[in-house]
């Protein structure tokens, strides 16, 4: 049984004014197996952000069904749901959504202080999840002290402390500068390989170019994916190249 | 033209940040209110006419110069919070090519539109709200009040000169803040958030110090009078400490808290805990704000309701019977005499007379020294006087039925107090000495202290009972010769004739019929051979009693009504202002897993600690405040502690289920902001 089993998705949001509807999801099923990393592509307004939401049981698909190792998360009710993103999910976002008031180990505790653990237990997990991230030095600093890179692997440890089935990444790359960017994705990588399930939203070719599969989403639905298998990174980020230019120019032709 | 664009610009400005700008504005709006509305009664000249008038309108004028610090701190604060928010938008004006002084003229603008509105808007209010005020407390009191309703020009002029001021500074405040930074730093100082602020261990110790010494004052006075002057050092010392403690010290504390690991890694105090100490600096003002203003409430309301509720008891004390004779130059054959006829008047009339008291006695001012009385000499000893009463044993056993001794040389004498007893065994009367043969309170003699003791319940008390006439004749000799005889304490009163001071007095429990007695006790007087003497019923001084304190009651419903509103106000302010901050920590706790309960619960543990702290600090400031204002309510004649803890407890219950009604609606505009 896979991992992450997404069916039939459909979203269709109404406007506040006047009751136009937009079509965000129109038909996307995938699945996720256990340990892979995945990335999902597509241009803004493919519908991205809208799938991951659901995905993050921040919201609800108008059709279609979401399974995490066999339980769904479409039917979840309200007081479940933060106990269980909790408990089965991880966030990275890319603005970092660290919170000023708390120093960096706070900030990673704050999962584990809302499971209601106890410090002893949060402790022993920070420390080698601490030195794996090297943030081990600036525990004790508050956000606005470091610099954005180490800011993206403290909220990547606070993803990782709770050990989550599945860590969703949103543009995680997307407010880091290049050496930055790719340190976080070759620790990424590096999770990933322990066994760590990631699935990744991006539009940047070679954070998507790290993840073993990649989708393609575009009007709604997913329209392609490249699997990596051998391949190396260059030639990863070369299948992605182009994959997207046909998009754009499949596109393109139709339009014209 | 030019100034039009500048102009527009401005209320461009205020309407694009009205979320912030409207509780501002209505802070500016409230403060001024409240400084005109209290002015408007310092000035009132109906203060003048209240009992203690002079005392009352000291206090008010304190009041004033309080309100006005604080208005000063309050509005200095929260704009420099509002100019913190709008940095951003200052350095895209300046980014967009518009230069620092342009940016100062906008801003000057935006100063004079809020002024103009906060001042108008608060003269307004503050007209209403007198009028109104005033209606509704005379329609609920049901007493004539003698302060009229009162419009004060001279409380529109130093209102605005007050807050001409404050807008001034807080101009060049905003400018200062304009010009040190470059657009860059100001466009990332916003994001900055506000850094964790550092522990003070200099302020936290000048706090507790001024609350220790404020507190020492009002646990250590003794005299009333002192009590007065040193009741307004007491305060600011207070004040100041309130203020340093909750800056500094909340800051200690919070960080002590959060170095308990067990307490607070558990959900919502981890919450609650950062949450304030991210932001307790701003929080810290606000809150010593809310507990001096509740403070200044509990003390106003529980001092005049007490005052009012003891009106019966001060009547009584100042008119222990309904009808009261007070003669000079009184044998004992003239007293007797005078009973009889009185009596025989009564009988006449088909009255009799209930609770009679009569007695003779020699009384005056003096000034004890350790165990040694003396006669007061210049206005300096009337401040630390205390009052003696001399009679003889024989007169004095018809008072009681406590058994004293039966006999008294002529050195020795028996000693009934109130207050502090005298220590040792001997007395001393100006150079005379005599051996304390045994001592009693007024309380173990039951004898009402109303009936034998004729100031103000102020003072110490000495009933000294001697042996007989003589020994009054050598200690009225003793002090004439140590104040000359032309002011002599004893005057009337001849004990080698006989002759001292006359007390008589009875009940008939009607008070037409007393009336009607007092206008045929003069000519009795007369008839005994009396030569002078008072002759007072108790009605006529009860309306005015009434009267007076009523208005006392009033001034402190009022003032208590205004101060309760500014707390509330403030409240809000920071509940609001402090939602829209809160919201986004929420939002991202929430990703990360918080539940919508749980918010709630964190929300409600945040805002519970921050709105009881200022409470119990208000009631530990009342606690320690009570003896001083027992001595301060003595003054105005009460002298009952016990109905004095009665309304200090009743209106702190009262002005607490207040407190937690405000609290719960302010949660619940808390929680909606933060929820969206």
């Amino acid at each position: 049984m896979a991992l992450l089993e997404v069916s039939h998705l459909k979203k269709i949001y109404t406007t506040r004014l006047g009751g136009a509807k937009i079509q965000a999801l129109k038909d996307v099923s995938f699945s996720v197996e256990a340990g892979e990393y995945v990335a999902i592509m597509g241009e803004s307004g493919s519908g991205k952000t809208t799938l991951l939401n659901i995905l993050a049981a921040l919201d609800k698909p108008t059709v279609g069904e979401v399974l995490l190792e066999g339980r769904s998360l479409v039917a979840l009710k309200e007081r479940e749901i933060s106990a269980f993103r909790r408990d089965n999910l991880g966030f990275v976002f890319q603005d970092f959504n660290l919170l000023d008031n708390f120093s960096v180990q706070d900030n990673i505790f704050l999962p584990l202080v809302l499971a209601g653990k106890s410090y002893e237990e949060m402790v022993k997990q920070i420390t080698p999840l601490a030195h794996r991230l090297g943030i081990a030095d600036i525990l004790k600093k508050y956000p606005y002290e470091i610099s954005g890179g180490q800011k993206q692997r403290t909220a990547a440890a606070r993803a990782l402390i709770t050990a989550p089935r599945l860590l969703l990444a949103d543009e995680p790359t997307g407010a880091l500068d290049s050496r930055a960017s790719e340190e976080l994705l070759s620790l990424f990588a590096d999770i990933n390989r322990d066994g760590q399930t990631i699935l990744m939203v991006t539009h940047s070719i070679a954070a998507a170019s790290h993840a073993g599969r990649v989708l393609f989403i575009k009007d709604g639905q997913v329209f392609h994916q490249l699997y990596r298998a051998s391949l190396r990174r260059e030639e990863m980020y070369q299948r992605i190249s182009d994959t997207l230019t046909t998009i754009a120019t499949s596109s393109e032709r139709r339009q014209s | 033209m030019k100034r039009f664009f500048y102009f527009r610009l401005a209320l461009q400005n205020i309407l694009n940040n009205k979320k912030s700008y409207i509780p501002y504005i209505l802070t500016v709006i409230g403060t001024v209110l409240m400084y005109y509305s209290f002015q408007c009664m310092a000035d009132n000249p109906g203060i003048q006419d209240l009992r203690g008038g002079t005392v009352v309108s000291m206090i008010m004028g304190f009041g004033t110069f309080v309100v006005g610090l604080f208005a000063v701190i309050f509005l200095f604060y929260t704009n420099s919070f509002l100019i913190k928010q709008r940095k951003k938008e200052f350095a895209l004006f300046n980014i967009l090519g518009m230069e620092k002084r342009h940016l100062g003229r906008v801003l000057l603008w935006e100063t004079l539109f809020v002024a103009i509105i906060g001042l108008a808007a608060g003269f307004c209010g503050g007209l209403l709200l007198t009028k109104l005020m005033y209606l509704f407390l005379l329609r609920l009191m049901d007493f004539p009040v003698q302060l009229g309703f009162y419009v004060s020009w001279s409380a529109f002029g130093s209102c605005v000169v007050l807050f001409g001021l404050i807008f001034l500074f807080t101009w060049l405040n905003a400018l200062c803040q304009i010009h040190l930074a470059s657009p860059v730093q100001l466009l990332q100082q916003q994001k900055a958030g506000e850094k964790e602020p550092r522990t003070k261990l200099l302020m936290t110790t000048l706090g507790v110090f001024c609350l220790g010494a404020g507190y020492y004052i009002s646990l250590t006075t003794e005299s009333p009078i002192t009590a007065l002057t040193l009741f307004f050092v007491a305060v600011i010392l207070v004040i100041i400490g309130t203020y340093l403690v909750f800056t500094s010290g909340s800051i200690a504390w919070l960080k002590f808290l959060r170095s308990r690991k067990h307490y607070y890694y558990k959900t919502h105090h981890f919450i609650s805990v950062s949450g304030m100490l991210y932001r307790m600096k701003q929080n810290a003002v606000g809150l010593a704000n809310i507990c001096i203003l509740s403070t200044m409430v509990l003390v106003m309301l529980s001092a005049t309701v007490a005052l009012y509720a003891g009106s019966e008891n001060m009547i009584h004390s100042q008119y222990p019977r309904e009808l009261m004779v007070y003669a000079e130059q009184t044998t004992e054959d003239r007293a007797d005499a005078y009973e009889e006829r009185v009596s025989q008047y009564l009988q006449e009339n088909g009255l009799a007379a209930q609770d009679v008291i009569s007695y003779r006695e020699m009384g005056g001012v003096m000034v004890r020294e350790g165990n040694n009385l003396r006669g007061p000499v210049g206005a300096q000893d009337m401040l630390v006087s205390v009052e003696a009463h001399f009679m003889r044993l024989e007169d004095f056993r018809q008072m009681t039925d406590e058994a004293l001794v039966q006999t008294l040389g002529t050195d020795q004498v028996y000693l009934l107090y109130r207050g502090k007893d005298i220590p040792g065994d001997t007395l001393g009367v100006s150079g005379l000495s005599f051996q304390i043969e045994d001592r009693m309170t007024f309380e173990e003699a039951g004898v009402d202290p109303a009936v034998l003791t004729d100031s103000y319940n102020v003072a110490d008390v000495y009933v000294i009972l001697v042996k007989d006439d003589g020994v009054l004749g050598q200690i009225k000799t003793a002090v004439d010769r140590e104040i000359g005889v032309e002011d002599s304490i004893f005057y009337g009163c001849d004990p080698a004739s006989d002759q001292l001071r006359y007390v008589y007095g009875f009940d008939l429990g009607d008070e037409a019929q007393v009336k009607e007695v007092q206008s045929q006790m003069a000519n009795l007087l007369a008839e005994a051979g009396i030569p002078q003497g008072g002759i007072e019923n108790r009605y006529d001084n009860m309306a005015s009693y009434y009267e007076m304190n009523g208005g006392l009651l009033f001034l402190g419903i009022f003032l208590a009504l205004l101060f309760g509103m500014a707390a509330v106000l403030i409240m809000y302010y920071k509940q609001i202002s402090e939602g829209y901050d809160d919201r986004e920590r929420y939002q991202i706790m929430q990703r990360v897993g918080l539940s919508r309960r749980e918010v709630r619960a964190s929300i409600r543990s945040q805002v519970l600690s921050v709105f009881y702290l200022p409470l119990v600090t208000a009631v530990i400031h009342v606690a320690f405040a009570f003896p001083i204002i027992v001595r301060l309510i003595a003054l105005f004649n009460l002298n009952d502690v016990g109905l004095f803890l009665l309304t200090t407890v009743v209106t702190v219950l009262a002005f607490g289920l207040l407190y937690a009604i405000v609290y719960a609606m302010t949660a619940r505009v808390y929680y909606r902001i933060v929820s969206e």
